[in-house]
């Protein structure tokens, strides 16, 4: 093993009135209040100082706890992540902006050859508790480089936790939990879901948020909608997606189960066998890559536990393996969008 | 009563519109002093609305609206 478990905390339930945040601002609310509580904890990264964060990931964290906690760092990803893994393995919880995930081929040896190993190589001696925070997803005409989700990459290999918040009371109670833990934790955040205004609008991007710390266990899924006609798994922006044609299919009499992951390490396979073993259908639906990625280790999931808690074969809804395209009519081809979704369900409900 | 402006968050173009992007409160809700309760964008960048008193918040403008700097986007009773 190279993770120690952490106690889970109870998170309160989320409120349905109260106050509202965007995932964005409710990441910057989980951030200041471990920053308060615990001097230990800082933030670097590009751009992450006055700019704030290029996806509103640390606005304000600048002004309230100076330049010695929030550094901006130059374009040297092996360089910084280095140093924010240095700083953990002498007992500092550092949380460092990779800006993009898809920038992680400029500094991968120090994430899952160091940061991801020490805790293993060491004989569970020495601890690397760190947060790696990274921008993920598409959508937005921003092109090969800039628009990948790739966390089936980082999952797939040992020593690092992965969470992929989709609402803002996730956001907070992840980030919460991801700073506290004694482990590496990959954070990966869509910029679809944080609620920015120059982005297209996004409704469920702004939701209640409690004003004290929490913590959302790291490790647990959320069935974030009942239903009995089949389950649908996904995580991140995909979640919204899937609700929305949820919803819509409410209305034709087609009543799908969505179960949010909101972790890929560790995977939460329970809620996804217990959602299966009601339903008897799954549809999995991911913005990263369809091969060797999310969407077959769920499948397998299923086909090695108990296939027979199957009614039809699985689908999935994944990016075919090519490139994101710039063009906006070519990258809505490539993405889980609701149209495949909806298509999806179709074949899956009449099957 | 209190109006709450749009503040003015460019300093090139002062009388230049911007977006309500996101109401974090309702219409008739109570609100405190200081509390969070909108986002505006100016161009592209975007600044933050917090109540100047407390009582109960009347919005006269609706997301997605475009409306010119300082001027008023609702009143605080």
């Amino acid at each position: 093993m190279t993770t120690t478990e952490t106690p889970a905390t109870t998170a309160p339930a989320p409120t349905t009135s109260g106050r509202r945040l965007t995932t964005a601002k409710a990441m910057v609310e989980g951030i200041a209040q471990e920053m308060e509580r615990d001097p230990s904890v800082f933030y670097l990264g590009e751009d992450v100082g006055a700019y704030g964060g290029i996806f509103s990931s640390t606005t304000g964290l600048l002004e309230r706890f100076g330049p010695e906690r929030v550094l901006d760092t130059p374009i040297s990803e092996s360089a910084f992540l280095g140093l924010a893994i240095g700083a953990a393995v002498e007992g500092m919880r550092p949380i460092a902006e990779l800006m993009f995930v898809d920038f992680f081929g400029v500094c991968m040896d120090q994430l899952y050859n160091h940061m991801a190993k020490i805790h293993y190589e060491s004989g569970g001696n020495v601890r690397v508790p760190m947060v790696v925070t990274t921008a993920v997803g598409g959508g937005y005409s921003d092109g090969a480089q800039h628009s990948q989700c790739l966390w089936g990459t980082f999952a797939h290999l040992p020593g690092m936790k992965i969470v992929v918040p989709s609402t803002p009371y996730d956001a907070k109670g992840l980030m919460t939990a991801a700073i506290r833990d004694d482990n590496p934790v990959v954070y990966m955040f869509h910029k679809g879901v944080m609620g920015l205004p120059w982005m297209a609008k996004n409704p469920r991007a702004t939701a209640p948020v409690p004003e004290e710390a929490y913590e959302v266990p790291i490790g647990r899924a959320a069935v974030v909608r009942e239903g009995h006609d089949a389950t649908v798994v996904t995580v991140s922006l995909s979640v919204h997606h899937a609700l929305d044609v949820a919803e819509e299919l409410a209305g034709d009499g087609i009543d799908l189960e969505v179960v949010d992951l909101r972790s890929l390490k560790p995977l939460d396979r329970e809620t996804v066998l217990t959602s299966v073993a009601k339903t008897g259908k799954l549809l999995v639906i991911d913005e990263d890559y369809l091969s060797y990625g999310l969407s077959g280790e769920i499948a397998a999931t299923v086909a090695e536990t108990d296939p027979g808690l199957l009614r039809s074969p699985v689908r999935r809804v994944a990016v075919p393996d090519v490139p994101i395209p710039y063009a906006r009519p070519l990258e809505y081809a490539v993405l889980p969008t609701r149209d495949r979704i909806r298509e999806a369900v179709h074949q899956l409900v009449r099957a | 009563m209190t109006e709450v402006l749009f503040p003015q968050l460019s300093d090139e173009d002062p009388d230049g519109e911007g977006v309500l992007a996101t109401w974090f409160v309702d219409e008739g809700a109570t609100v405190a002093g200081g509390d969070l309760i909108a986002e505006v964008m100016v161009e592209k960048v975007t600044g933050e609305v917090r109540a100047p008193a407390s009582g109960a918040i009347h919005l006269t403008v609706s997301e997605d609206d475009v409306v010119r700097q300082r001027s008023v986007i609702a009143t605080i009773f």
